[in-house]
């Protein structure tokens, strides 16, 4: 009885808080057939918007996967004084408000008045309202994912492994590629994918730095705004569907990927 | 006797030197030298220039610029409407881990991804996704849009996977002897469960509910559609923030961006100490 | 001499591990580590493969400082208790790996793969993966793994504690007839008696971080060095100031010899072939004898009978250790 009421209570909160809304959105975007996602691909700035999205989430989740796999292997294999202190930092960018995020950027590489910011537009190089600025922000604010997936697989693995590739004659690099990257693979795809997600749909920190203009800076997400301030609902669903429909495909893929790892 | 007494014979134990505080090799110091550049210059450094401007008027300043009624009016309406979400959370939360790890049935992969969704959503789509519910052409006939339960519902959105996540884990490992030798004592289920489930979840609940409350207390992105943005209403504080820089005052909204700084630190302090105590306890 | 070991220090935090430990191993030998759990043994194996560094105190293998050479550079061949085998790669790759690394031509890497499994019996697995492998099995091919570049010396690290008690025994016969083909200098850590008595040319007990004793497997069992090796090489029980072995202690049911010590019986125990008896004596003891059944029944023996009891002529006896406090 109790089992059949908490499975009912579970089932509807989840239903009325995202399985309906999250539907809705599907069924408003294909009101008119697939007419509103034709006309986003025929807009040129909306195509521009998706390829800076996909760029600086690119680049972003190639930065934090090199700085989140090396960050976890010190963290895991060895001993450093302030690693208690490091640890507890990496976790900040998940609680910290993206706009906070932007805030800060703004405040040391901003272009006017920021700590580095003159000094770098000195040497013609823009950070703030422009593409750097924008995948800083997005790196920023996705930087923990990656690290929280591999540093549990890296405990759970162990170091014997690589202990015997030593005693085989493999160099730590070595040791590095042929075994513990095989075999924390699963974890850094699963990063990977968590990294991508929440690169793509990043709004707040983006909104701040990027100068959000239209055909250059203008992400997806920051579309998705000013399509429905604009009182283009049609234009904004079907952005908003587009990515929806990328992240729910990145849960999904994490779903299919997540019983295999397990043994 | 020289053989006798082994154990006496021994000299005394010099102390030597405890193990050595730090294993990095030459490459490995390298990559954290390299790693930690990046991390400061990315985080460490801009996060701090945030707490330097906002000293830079004194306290005073810092102080009146906080306590405006407007601010003020944002900061409670964010923490309030955190902690209250933070409370569902922490009910509703285990709940869900519960139906998930102990209970069989068709679909319960579906309810699976439907809690990763908060978490992979951008914030935007997640405000849009809830207006189509719960605004003005509600379907339901609930229209929240531009009223205080517009930030509740958005908080509540976004806040779902924290608790259910960190729970499910140790729900998993949860010995289920445990609870037979409990029944087998005699203990009813309700005992069996306030006696000693609860306990072992208790720090994952406790994580959960922290990140949950940070979580809260730093949304924006679903508010932007959502909630109207309007003064004493429902303005947050990550709004008021916003709008101090689009109205080119940023020592004002460094000044508030610092309390949402305390407000993470805290937390992580908190995860820290909870951490450590499940480290502890084995 | 094969391995040189001396003034080796190692603490860990406030736990001392090893305590200024000197050992030299003989080319072509197999040695075990004897000792309890936590003495250091483990730690002194690691030490030498170069897994872990002393805190002080030098290695020297095959006349080759080692001390401070990495793991990688020493050609050292190391089995884990839990066979650290590479989950990802077939049992092929798994014994290819060091040949791999040492850009071996991909022929003779084929060849001597193949050798090499032939010699673990493992040849029918060769491109199966390690997931698919009973834990002897495992073990077997960590072996070949170690063995496939042609290490100095071979290292093992309880390499058959995590097996059950058949499968052990099986290793246990053909390690040593492996040993006997290659002859590479072996040492394995071991806290099972029985295996390095059986197993070993000689045997290094370590306990609390200190060489106890090094001998052959009968210098340690006739000749313990003290109280320490006596009781962990077998059962031990006490006979006035003496520690001695239960089954070279002589019963008799009349004060036949001069010293015998009087006593009572207090239990009788028939195990299969052997009868336990435990004797109170006058002074206060409790003595555990053994005696064959039928010298229990040539004597009478029953609980509440008075008897005498002597040391057998040539028993292994230390004197008994004085406890601390």
């Amino acid at each position: 009885m109790t089992t059949y009421l908490l499975r009912l209570v579970a089932a509807t909160y989840l239903f009325l808080l995202v399985a309906w809304p999250v539907s809705l959105v599907a069924v408003n975007t294909f009101d008119d057939g697939f007419a509103s996602i034709r006309a986003l691909f025929a807009d040129p700035d909306i195509v521009v918007a998706l390829r800076l999205s996909a760029y600086v989430a690119a680049v972003s989740v190639i930065v934090n996967t090199l700085f989140g796999v090396t960050i976890s292997m010190l963290l895991v294999r060895y001993e450093f004084p302030g690693k208690r202190v490091l640890n507890a930092l990496l976790d900040l960018p998940l609680s910290v408000s993206p706009i906070v995020v932007g805030l800060a950027l703004v405040l040391v590489y901003g272009g006017r008045y920021g700590w580095f910011g003159p000094t770098l537009q000195g040497w013609g190089f823009d950070v703030i309202f422009s593409t750097p600025g924008i995948i800083m922000a997005t790196a920023f604010v996705a930087l923990p994912l990656m690290i929280r997936e591999v540093v549990p697989v890296l405990e759970e693995v162990g170091v014997e492994q690589e202990q015997a590739a030593q005693s085989l004659g493999a160099s730590g690099w070595q040791s590095f590629w042929r075994i513990t990257l095989p075999s924390i693979k699963w974890g850094v795809v699963y990063g990977v994918v968590m990294t991508l997600a929440r690169s793509l749909g990043e709004f707040g920190a983006v909104k701040v730095v990027s100068g959000n203009v239209l055909g250059q800076t203008r992400t997806a997400t920051l579309v998705v705004e000013e399509k429905y301030l604009n009182f283009d609902q049609q234009g904004a669903y079907a952005t908003a569907f587009l990515l929806a429909m990328v992240s729910v495909a990145c849960i999904v893929v994490v779903a299919i990927i997540r019983p295999k790892n397990q043994h | 006797m020289s053989t006798v007494d082994t154990t006496l014979d021994r000299p005394a134990r010099t102390p030597r030197r405890s193990a050595p505080r730090s294993t990095l090799t030459r490459s490995s110091g390298l990559a954290l030298g390299l790693a930690m550049t990046w991390f400061s210059l990315l985080v460490l450094i801009p996060l701090a220039a945030v707490v330097v401007t906002a000293s830079e008027g004194g306290w005073g300043a810092f102080w009146s610029t906080v306590t405006t009624p407007q601010t003020a009016a944002a900061i409670r309406l964010t923490v309030l409407t955190a902690a209250a979400v933070t409370v569902v959370n922490v009910v509703m939360g285990p709940l869900i881990a519960w139906v998930l790890v102990r209970d069989r049935f068709w679909g319960k992969s579906v309810l699976e991804i439907l809690i990763d969704i908060p978490f992979a959503l951008p914030t935007i789509v997640a405000g849009l996704v809830l207006l189509s519910l719960y605004g003005n052409d509600s379907p339901l006939g609930v229209n929240v849009a531009n009223r205080r339960p517009a930030v509740f519902l958005a908080f509540l959105f976004v806040t779902l996977p924290f608790v259910v996540r960190m729970v499910q884990p140790v729900l998993e490992e949860l010995d289920r002897d445990v609870e037979e030798a409990a029944a087998s004592l005699g203990a009813s289920r309700v005992t069996t469960f306030r006696r000693i489930i609860l306990p072992s979840l208790a720090p994952a609940i406790a994580a959960g509910a922290a990140l949950s409350f940070a979580r809260g207390v730093s949304e924006y992105g679903s508010l932007v559609l959502l909630s109207g943005n309007l003064p004493f209403q429902t303005e947050v504080t990550s709004v008021r923030i916003l709008s101090s820089i689009e109205n080119d005052n940023v020592a004002g909204a460094a000044a508030v961006a610092t309390i949402l700084l305390v407000i993470s630190l805290v937390v992580i302090v908190v995860l820290d100490l909870i951490q450590r105590r499940v480290a502890a306890r084995g | 001499m094969s391995i040189e070991v001396s003034g080796l220090n190692k603490t860990f935090g406030d736990f001392v591990a090893l305590d200024d430990v000197n050992v030299s191993l003989p080319k072509g030998q197999l040695t075990a580590l004897l000792g309890p759990s936590g003495g250091g043994k483990s730690t002194l194996l690691r030490i030498i493969a170069g897994l872990e560094k002393a805190d002080s105190g030098s290695v020297t293998i095959e006349g080759v400082d080692a001390t401070d050479l990495p793991a990688q550079k020493r050609n050292v061949g190391f089995v884990f208790q839990h066979y650290a085998v590479f989950k990802h790669m077939t049992v092929a790759k798994n014994v290819a790996f060091g040949l791999e690394i040492r850009k071996r031509p991909k022929d003779e890497i084929e060849r001597r793969v193949a050798e090499l499994l032939e010699l673990v019996h493992l040849s029918q697995f060769a491109h199966r993966l390690p997931s698919q492998l009973s834990g002897g099995q495992r073990q077997r091919m960590a072996l070949a793994r170690a063995l496939a570049v042609e290490p100095s010396v071979l290292l093992l690290d309880e390499p058959f504690g995590a097996l059950d008690a058949k499968v052990r025994k099986e290793l246990r016969d053909w390690l040593r007839r492996l040993h006997d083909d290659v002859h590479v200098t072996t040492v394995f850590v071991t806290h099972d008696q029985e295996e390095a008595l059986e197993v070993a040319d000689e045997i290094v007990v370590v306990d609390q971080g200190r060489v106890e004793q090094v001998g052959t497997p009968d210098q340690l069992y006739d000749e313990p060095a003290n109280d320490f090796v006596m009781s962990f090489l077998g059962d031990v029980t006490h006979l006035g100031g003496l520690t001695l072995r239960p089954h070279d202690i002589e019963l008799d049911a009349t004060p036949r010899l001069a010293g015998g010590v009087e006593g009572t019986i207090a239990r009788l125990v028939r195990i299969g072939f052997e009868v336990r008896v435990t004797v109170h004596t006058v002074d206060g003891d409790e003595v555990s004898v053994v005696v064959t059944r039928a010298h229990a029944r040539s004597l009478g023996l029953a609980e509440g009978r008075t008897v005498w009891l002597t040391p057998a002529a040539g028993a292994a006896v230390v004197p008994r250790m004085v406890l601390a406090g």
